[in-house]
């Protein structure tokens, strides 16, 4: 567990602008409009905004899967010119590799990656183990992606994420396609394994993106609130609830009043989309 | 039929019972149509009976010359799909993975796929003239394209959020290669080796007829000759039983290779 003894943050979005030239028109679309965001190692930050407002693109940025348009995304002080161990992602849709067995599928990083270079087999085969039973799927190991509910995926792509030891944890809504009750259940496993109720020096910075307003305000440290056309940071607001995060956490005055605000900020961007459903063409992720 | 496969693995056996079944009740009725039609022709050249049909399989079974026949067949056909598979299946890796390598051989796939693999047969003549070279070359021209096209387009459909997902955990394009898009391609490519085992057979055949001194193709011709008509449709039937079971055999492959995919293809 050796975090480089930085003083900065630990990623930093500098003056980004994201744009996408549309293949066959050739229009520009602006995706994200130069955005300002310095995050704290052991943070959990958490975006949330209106379908399209380009938060999968900041995310993408952060990992390194795009690179910006103009100024500057770092970490560690460091320009991010592409992906790396250090910045491992969960998506929405899982990801999982269809071909490999849920223990193979949580192995992939450190059996072909850089993080697993100086483990013997069993040190890595024990590593895995631990993580199949931290995310709670003891039993399940030499079962395929399609035999498992959606739940149970994404407890594999946490545990897959998890293995590989990143520096910086992003998610990209991955509990979007799951059902409530899952949700919540999933949202407070997400906190005791990213190690809320011990050391803060131990804990991982966490990147999460959500549409849902109960999800962010639950889960963060800070929440970052984006619009869209052109998709722009907003607000960023701290969220002042004490951690562990319980049931009750959700029903306290502060959660509801913090949802509220956030829920002004961004509720007549999201009536418009709703209403003008079909012009702007922010649908897909 | 595949969703049947899936409903439970206990009634498995049931399931190759009623098959069985369904198989041999249309076969049976084919059989009496055929009867009643060669009965109306009333010419055994022409039309002969079922029966004598089978009389007729049943003696080339025994005295051993079809298996001769078949055996020399197989052969070719091994040899000629190993062929297309060897050539077909790292052409369209190559062509699926590199924009240079399609943008160089993507207009003569284009060009030499529509053209019958039959199409060849009398150039093929002059060139290897009758014997073993000239099926060889025929079947693996013809098996050549599925390969090739299925691996290429397999490679090329790989899910994208898959990559990233790899490259997130660090790994290196070989191994995003090799355990990412090969295996996601994997389905397809045995799509394309099922295709390509079907076009071989016909392709054998054809090839046979004109241009081989040996196999169940030239058997056909050779009998029709000598006006046998019950052995030229003994022969056919084989050829039909052969093309059967190594369509079963793929399929077999099929589902011992990627057995995560569920129905036909989709892995997910
Ligand atoms: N590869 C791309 N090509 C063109 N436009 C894109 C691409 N990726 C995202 N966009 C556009 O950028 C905007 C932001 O997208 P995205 O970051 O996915 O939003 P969000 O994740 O908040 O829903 C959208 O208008 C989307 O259509
Ligand atoms: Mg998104």
């Amino acid at each position: 567990m050796s975090h480089p003894a930085t003083t900065g943050p630990k990623l930093r979005l500098d003056a980004v602008r994201k744009t996408f030239t549309v293949p066959r028109s050739g229009a520009e679309v602006v995706a994200v409009e130069t955005a300002d965001l310095a995050i704290e190692a052991g943070e959990f930050l958490t975006i949330v905004g209106p379908s399209g407002c380009g938060k999968s693109t900041i995310l993408n940025m952060l990992a390194g899967l795009e690179l910006p348009t103009g100024g500057t995304v770092a970490m560690d002080g460091r320009k991010i010119t592409g992906p790396a161990a250090e910045r491992g992602m969960v998506f929405q849709d899982y990801a999982l590799f269809p071909w490999k067995t849920v223990f193979e599928n949580i192995e992939f990083g450190l059996r072909y990656g850089p993080h697993g270079k100086g483990l013997s087999t069993a040190e890595r085969r024990s590593r895995v183990a631990r993580c199949v039973e931290l995310v709670g799927l003891g039993g399940s190991e030499q079962k395929y992606p399609h035999e498992l509910s959606g739940g149970m995926r994404q407890r594999c792509g946490i545990a897959r994420l998890v293995a590989n030891e990143p520096d910086v944890l992003l998610m990209d809504e991955p509990f979007a396609a799951l059902d409530a009750q899952t949700r919540i259940i999933l949202q407070e496993e997400l906190l005791r394994i990213w190690g809320e109720t011990g050391d803060r020096a131990e804990r991982r910075t966490v990147v999460f993106i959500t549409h849902a307003i109960d999800e962010a305000v639950f889960l963060s440290d800070r929440v970052v609130v984006m619009s869209a056309h052109p998709g722009r940071i907003i607000e960023i607001l701290d969220v002042d609830l004490p951690r562990p995060r319980t049931d009750a956490t959700r029903t306290r005055p502060e959660f509801q009043a913090l949802s509220q605000t956030i829920w002004n900020l961004i509720r007549d961007e999201v009536y418009r989309a709703a209403t003008a459903a079909g012009s702007a063409g922010g649908a897909g992720d | 039929m595949a969703q049947a496969a899936e409903i439970g693995a206990p009634p498995a056996r049931q399931w190759r019972q009623s098959t069985v079944f369904l198989y041999l009740r249309s076969l049976f009725a084919l059989a009496i149509i055929w009867s009643l039609i060669a009965l109306w022709v009333g010419n055994h050249v022409i039309l002969p009976q079922p029966t004598s049909v089978a009389y007729e399989l049943f003696r080339l079974v025994i005295s051993g010359e079809m298996l001769v026949h078949a055996a020399v067949s197989l052969w070719r056909l091994v040899l000629s799909y190993a062929l297309a598979a060897l050539i077909g299946i790292p052409l369209g890796l190559l062509m699926g993975l590199w924009p240079w390598a399609s943008d160089l051989l993507d207009p003569v796939v284009e060009i030499l796929r529509p053209i019958s693999g039959i199409a060849w047969i009398p150039l093929a003549l002059f060139i290897f003239g009758v014997g073993n070279e000239l099926p060889i070359f025929i079947i693996t021209y013809v098996a050549l394209f599925p390969f090739l096209l299925n691996t290429m387009a397999g490679v090329r459909t790989t899910d994208r959020t898959l990559i990233r997902a790899a490259r997130t955990m660090g790994v290196d394009q070989r191994t995003i290669i090799r355990h990412v898009m090969i295996p996601s391609a994997l389905p397809q490519i045995l799509t394309g080796a099922r295709i390509a085992g079907g076009a071989a057979w016909m392709s054998l055949v054809a090839a046979e007829l004109i241009g081989a001194p040996s196999g169940l193709g030239f058997a056909i011709e050779w009998y029709r000759q000598l006006l046998m008509t019950p052995k030229v449709i003994a022969v056919i039937v084989v050829i039909s039983l052969l093309g059967y079971l190594t369509d079963r055999l793929l399929r077999w492959l099929q589902r011992r290779l990627t057995p995560w995919s569920t129905g036909i293809g989709a892995g997910r």
